[in-house]
């Protein structure tokens, strides 16, 4: 009773308007009931029944496994990169543009140049060479460039100059306009790395010939370019998926295969393969083995096949020039529409789409904007067309909504088609078109672009899988109805297992190996298929998804009837027996066939690779008692996820270590490789040296057995030279000779004096000689008692410079390093017309070297300020006099904790006393 | 609040939506799709917003894999953020669909959900209020239902919206729904007990609550086939033919109307229901021909046709007989089958007849053998239904009299029609 249209819909408004819902939660539609019918009323109230669009429960299906099992053992692949490239990061593009397509960036120029170049290592110029210039040397350094080398200390001096002279003429494209392309193109691909419209539909299919066997499409090789048929069988109780030991089938194509569709009909299919710009649709049955049929090229990017469901050898392609030809196998392509723009409004895109419908001669065109019933069997200009399906308000599209997948469910429901949109999932009747007959949220992070759909049983609900690409989701809805009764969803979408989430379920890898399968697990999505198959007792579903390295990965859900038995409560936390006797032994397979990684494999096969460590302990155990890992979860969880079985973790293991054998060691970036033959050359002994040779081995040998030193028949090595202490005069030196030969009292009596410690004794010592000389002069006459305060200042100076010892250890008046430093010599100065501050107290902190490093800073300040200061001062009749000396003690309180600022204010201070002493002079 | 909708990677759009869904692409290069969750850097939270946030993300996880109690943990602990006016419809959806998905839920547990969230704000009123009434008459409750949308139907605030309006409408037709069901009970009740006082008043009370809404809501473009069956039934209760019929008409004429064939389907019911002439009923099957031509309505049609005995109505039904086998679900259905025996019979014993034939058939010419006459169907249908074989195998040297040179299968066929 296929035909039947339900007798009554859910009631909704209905308006052709554009869409301006904006969803503002991400709850999708969970939680309502979104419309009842009523039902059965035969007269009160009670008898009424109803029916809600959402209904609260589905059918339970739940995973036996906590991680998606890998069904192939992984291949060589060409892996897109897991983070897209950052547009912003141009430089770094460039440099990579620039090296990996030189010819194309330089190309004119270098020929130009390349004349006047001459690049081989001539000792002289030939004389065909003579007006060029010779660059072997600045070659070779360009070919060293490759390595990583420190761009400062390597560098060549002529390919500077060259580059400043030739900078802005050699590159063919300038560097801005490549910038701007180079943005534009990573833009772009960034863009196709989270959503690409070529893989819409999926390149992985299976064709069931029988309740457990059928061919599994899908492509291989490391470019997905090919096309393989692969027998397989379901086991038993359809818990696991295993070869029948045969060798896949196989057709290498041209390119890679984006989408595969597949139409049956009276036990004999027909496979339709989409590449880029070429069709091919192949033959094959239960016994007939895979045929190519015909192959088409066409001109504009093919962008969807599909292969009628009614008439076998019909195929319709689309491509993104607008058309949709009908291909008739065997007698050619009929094109039977185009369109040049979008559908109802300008969405900027190219992505067509067709599909078959429940009539062999209508068929729905799609696009972007919404999907069209068209009929093809009039002339091509003719063709009525009525809209299926528009972005719309009627269907409650949000604001920016897109079409992305149209699907025929002429398996489920012969007139039934499901539209797929970022946000939402539809399913259309076109026997009432532009009103969704059902719709859901599937609230998947990606887009959905591609689709399985399993019909259920009689009293069972239809199943669609939804998987989106970059992010591997797959979600299960359901629903029912769509004949007698109005269409309506049951339960809410179930997220699936996805490969990139499994690492962290598995025993723990090493680093660098964790790395690598984490990077291979994230590859995007390239197909989804399901395999369904019920039994008596139960009913299980095989979910397959391809990624787009090529690998597979099934995992298998079990319909929950809440029977007992099954883990309605308290699922298995750990890995209990149950969960190995859900898993029957399967029956052996030729291990000579590695094509896929069987379950059944004993625990003890061969490793490919070293163990981790904490495997290698865990492969030690008996495998039942390995703890299982289960998923961190609510121990009360009534829905808790399985546990993992230990043929799964026998099945990864394998995978990872065949992954990682295939990967091979990580590339070390190229180093510098400098030849070092005959650098050092060791002349050959000749027989006498050859035997003493041998001698000192043995004597080596035996030295090294008894552990002894080979010292006794060794030549004494010369004592290097003694050191003349006298040739190093520096601070360090002097310190260090003191220390050497003096031993301890003899250092710390120079440390005290380097530290002025004794300096009270010094100044007493000079104190008494001063007296003694002015005595002296006071003996010898008085004819120069007027000069006498000038020359006692003078005196001051030299005395001064007899503190060298614990100044400065330089001598003469006034050096470089003491003019740097006019602060401490004012404070010494100072200091030294007034006694009473304690010796101890006047050390300002500038006189050890260390605190001279420290306060370079401030006395860089200070001496910009006094350089003029220390001019004037430097000026012999502006010494301070000895009367205007005796004014100094006016200011004592030049403290050694305020000697920072006191610098500066001692000599603010000291400047009107230098005036006035000047005045008074 | 906007930070928190920024970082949750919600688009924020100002109150007035006025400009249509595709501006926001146009500007863009090919392939440019608005996805689902922009990845734009969001600015990080902090403190309690990222705690509020990871929760979110466990809740919302938790559901996705269906595992409810852990989310229910989750989500005792995120109701915090009902602080937030803007959540509340977050927090009534995830709390909803846990209570559904939970095994020991009660009805005070769903009934403390809908009050307390109803009055967390008023944007969501009407719309917790229907969903609240659909719980109640999910779970038989419809005096509840009724009081629920009594409630929400006397609920006013502020500015109306469009959407807003709509769901006025659509709670008033609920709530007319509900009436008409006490109306049937009351017309069940009375029926048995024939006492005619003031049973038949309350009834009428009823009607007219409810056909004011009705008419109503029916006077907006949509899909209303529950209200405007119930409308129907009370107007022919009451014997206004004309009303309903004229309400049923417009459903089903009104351009502005979706191409429902329900619609079709209700006039043609109640015209069948009234005797009116088959010619009338004819045209209403017209129409129907034209939206649904696979429609099971369409072998009553055809007999029709034929019962008429006019000269182009045979090749008429011969349009719509043909139209019928085209679509998969009637390939194998033995009764279009005959009738399409009788109809082509019928215009077999007339030569310029025979002609309409081949028209209809030239259309088909080339894909008509390979969908109906291969040896695989012969093998099928003789299995089947022998019945069928012999038919098919009357009508193929008439339909497809070359079909030997029009077969597009790969396989080699060996036929045997």
């Amino acid at each position: 009773m296929d035909f039947q249209f339900p007798q009554q819909l859910f009631p909704s408004f209905y308006s052709c308007e554009p869409p301006n819902r904006v969803q503002r939660h991400s709850a999708g539609g969970w939680g309502c009931y979104g419309g009842v019918l009523a039902q059965g009323g035969t007269g009160s109230v009670s008898s009424w029944a109803f029916r809600s669009k959402r209904q609260v429960g589905g059918e339970l299906w739940r995973q036996m496994e906590p991680v998606p099992v890998p069904l192939l053992s992984p291949r060589k692949a060409f892996q897109e990169l897991v983070t897209p490239p950052d547009p912003l990061d141009v430089l770094t593009h460039m440099q990579n543009f620039f090296t990996d397509h030189g010819p194309d960036a330089f190309g004119c120029m270098s020929e130009i140049l390349g004349e006047n170049f001459y690049f081989q290592k001539a000792k002289g110029k030939t004389k065909y060479r003579q007006g060029s210039v010779n660059m072997w040397r600045t070659k070779s350094f360009v070919d060293q460039l490759k390595f990583n080398m420190c761009p400062m200390s390597y560098r060549s001096r002529s390919l500077d100059r060259y580059s400043s002279l030739l900078w802005d003429v050699v590159h063919d494209v300038p560097p801005d306009l490549l910038g701007s392309l180079l943005y534009e193109e990573l833009t772009e691909q960034r863009d196709r790395m989270q959503f690409s419209e070529a893989a819409t539909g999926g390149a992985l299919a299976f064709v069931p010939f029988s309740q457990s066997d059928g061919c599994l499409l899908y492509p291989g090789g490391p470019g997905m370019d090919r096309l393989n048929f692969h027998r397989v069988a379901l086991e038993r109780d359809g818990s696991a998926c295993v070869d029948t030991g045969q060798k896949p089938v196989s057709f290498q194509l041209k390119g890679p295969v984006r989408q595969i569709s597949c139409g049956s009909c009276f036990g004999d299919s027909c496979v339709a393969v989409r590449s880029d710009h070429v069709c091919g649709v192949w033959g094959m049955g239960d016994q007939n083995e895979p045929h190519l049929l015909q192959v088409v090229g066409t001109e504009a990017a093919a962008s969807c096949i599909n292969v009628s469901p009614h008439i076998l050898g019909e195929v319709l392609v689309a491509s993104e020039s607008g058309a949709a030809s009908l291909w008739t196998v065997g007698r050619g392509m009929q094109k039977v529409r185009t369109e040049e723009s979008n559908l109802y409004f300008n969405a900027k895109s190219s992505w067509r789409w067709c599909e078959f419908s429940a009539h062999p001669r209508v068929m729905l065109y799609a696009d972007r904007t919404g999907v069209e019933l068209t009929d093809f069997r009039l002339k091509l200009e003719s063709h009525p067309r009525h809209t299926l399906f528009r972005i719309s308000s009627t269907s409650d599209c949000q604001r920016g909504e897109r079409l992305l997948l149209v699907r025929f469910l002429g398996d489920v429901h012969p007139f039934h088609h499901l539209l797929t949109t970022q946000h939402s999932a539809y399913v259309m009747d076109e026997r009432f078109p532009c009103v969704p007959m059902l719709k859901w949220d599937h609230m998947m992070e990606a887009p959905p672009l591609f689709c399985h759909v399993a019909p259920g049983s009689a009293s069972g609900t239809t199943k669609v899988l939804l998987g989106s690409q970059s992010s591997q989701e797959i979600t299960l809805l359901q629903y029912s109805g769509g004949a007698v009764e109005a269409c309506c969803s049951h339960g809410s979408p179930q997220a699936l297992l996805r490969p990139r989430d499994s690492l962290a379920l598995l025993p723990v890898q090493l680093p660098h190996r964790q790395q690598t399968a984490a990077h291979r697990l994230a590859s995007p999505a390239a197909g989804l298929t399901c395999l369904q198959r019920t039994s008596v007792s139960t009913a299980t579903m095989i979910v397959l998804q391809l990624t787009a390295a090529g690998d597979i990965f099934y995992q298998v859900l079990e319909r929950d009837d809440g029977k007992p038995g099954t883990p309605e409560t308290g699922a298995p936390e750990t890995g209990t027996p149950d969960t190995e006797v859900r898993f029957p032994v399967l029956a052996a397979e030729t291990s000579s066939d590695e094509d896929v990684v069987m379950p059944t494999q004993a625990p003890n096969a061969r490793t490919f690779v070293p163990e981790t460590p904490d495997r290698n302990q865990s492969s030690d155990r008996p495998p039942d008692r390995i703890p299982a890992l289960v998923a961190v979860g609510n121990g009360a969880d009534w829905s808790a996820r399985s546990a993992l079985s230990s043929a799964t973790r026998h099945t990864w293991r394998r995978w990872l270590q065949k992954l990682m054998r295939q990967e091979g060691k990580p590339e070390a970036p190229p180093r510098l490789v400098v030849r070092t033959d005959g650098l050092l050359s060791v002349p050959e002994p000749d027989a006498a040296g050859r035997h003493l040779q041998g001698a000192q081995q043995q004597d080596l040998q035996r030295c090294m057995r008894t552990r002894s030193l080979l010292h006794s028949d060794l030549e004494p090595v010369p004592v290097p030279p003694a050191v003349d202490a006298e040739a190093w005069h520096d601070l360090l030196s002097n310190r260090l000779t003191t220390a050497w030969s003096g031993g301890q009292e003899a250092w710390l009596d120079w440390w005290q004096e380097e530290r002025g410690a004794n300096r009270a004794m010094k100044r007493e010592a000079l104190r008494r000689r001063r007296r003694r000389e002015k005595e002296a002069q006071r003996a010898s006459g008085r004819h120069l008692q007027l000069s006498g305060s000038f020359t006692s200042s003078v005196s001051y100076q030299t005395d001064l410079d007899d503190f060298s010892g614990w100044s400065s250890g330089t001598s003469g008046p006034l050096s470089d390093s003491q003019r740097s430093r006019p602060l401490g010599h004012l404070a010494y100065f100072l200091e030294d017309q007034d006694d009473s501050p304690p010796p101890d107290r006047l050390d300002p902190p500038c006189r050890t070297p260390e605190p001279q490093a420290a306060n370079q800073r401030s006395r860089n300040l200070a001496d910009q300020s006094l350089s003029s200061i220390w001019e004037t001062q430097d000026d012999p009749p502006l010494h301070p006099t000895p009367s205007s000396s005796s004014q100094l003690p006016s200011f004592p309180s030049l403290t050694p904790s305020r000697a920072s600022q006191s610098q500066r204010g001692a000599l603010q201070a000291s400047q009107p006393k230098k005036k006035k002493s000047r005045m008074g002079f | 609040m906007e930070a928190l909708d920024e970082y949750l990677g919600l688009p924020v759009v100002p109150e007035d939506e006025s400009d249509s869904s595709d501006c926001s692409s146009r500007k863009r290069h090919k392939s440019k799709l608005p996805l689902a969750e922009s990845k734009r850097p969001l600015a990080k939270p902090i403190g309690f917003h990222k705690t509020c946030r990871i929760c979110l993300e466990h809740v919302r996880e938790a559901m996705l894999h269906h595992r409810w109690q852990e989310a229910a943990d989750y989500m005792a602990s995120y109701t915090q953020v009902l602080q937030d006016r803007n959540k509340v419809e977050l927090v009534w959806r995830m709390s909803t669909e846990i209570l559904h998905n939970l095994p020991n839920t009660t009805v005070k547990d769903y009934n403390i959900i809908y009050e307390r969230m109803k009055h967390s704000g008023f944007k969501h009123y009407l719309m917790i209020c229907l969903e609240h009434s659909f719980h109640l008459m999910l779970h038989g409750d419809i005096e509840a239902a009724k009081h629920q949308v009594s409630m929400a139907e006397s609920w006013r605030h502020g500015k109306e919206s469009v959407s807003q309006l709509q769901r006025i409408r659509l709670i008033q037709a609920y709530r007319s729904l509900l009436d008409y069901i006490m109306w049937c009970e009351k017309k069940s009740t009375l029926s048995k007990d024939n006492s005619f006082e003031s049973d038949s008043q309350g009834m009428h009370t009823f009607f007219r609550l409810a056909s004011t809404n009705l008419q109503e809501i029916l006077k907006n473009p949509g899909v209303w086939d529950p209200f405007i069956l119930c409308y129907v039934e009370m107007l022919e209760f009451y014997g206004d033919n004309e009303e309903a019929q004229k309400v049923l008409n417009h459903y089903a004429y009104d351009n502005s109307f979706p191409p429902n064939p329900n619609a079709h389907v209700y006039l043609y019911q109640f015209l069948k229901r009234h005797d009116t002439p088959d010619k009338k009923l004819m045209k209403v099957l017209k129409h129907l021909h034209v939206l649904v031509p696979s429609h099971e309505l369409m072998l009553t049609y055809s007999c029709l046709l034929l019962q008429s005995e006019k000269q182009s109505h045979t090749q008429k039904a011969l349009g719509v007989l043909l139209d019928m086998l085209d679509f998969q679900c009637w390939r194998s259905n033995l009764d279009v089958w005959k009738c399409l025996h009788a109809v082509i019979h019928q215009l077999l014993q007339r030569e310029e007849w025979a002609t309409s034939v081949q028209m209809q058939m030239a259309l088909r010419n080339n894909w008509w053998p390979a969908l109906h006459f291969t040896s695989f169907h012969a093998k099928k249908d003789l299995e089947e239904n022998s019945e069928l074989f012999e038919v098919k195998a009357s009508l193929v040297e008439i339909l497809c009299p070359e079909r030997e040179t029009v077969i597009t299968q790969p396989c080699n066929l060996d036929l045997t029609y």
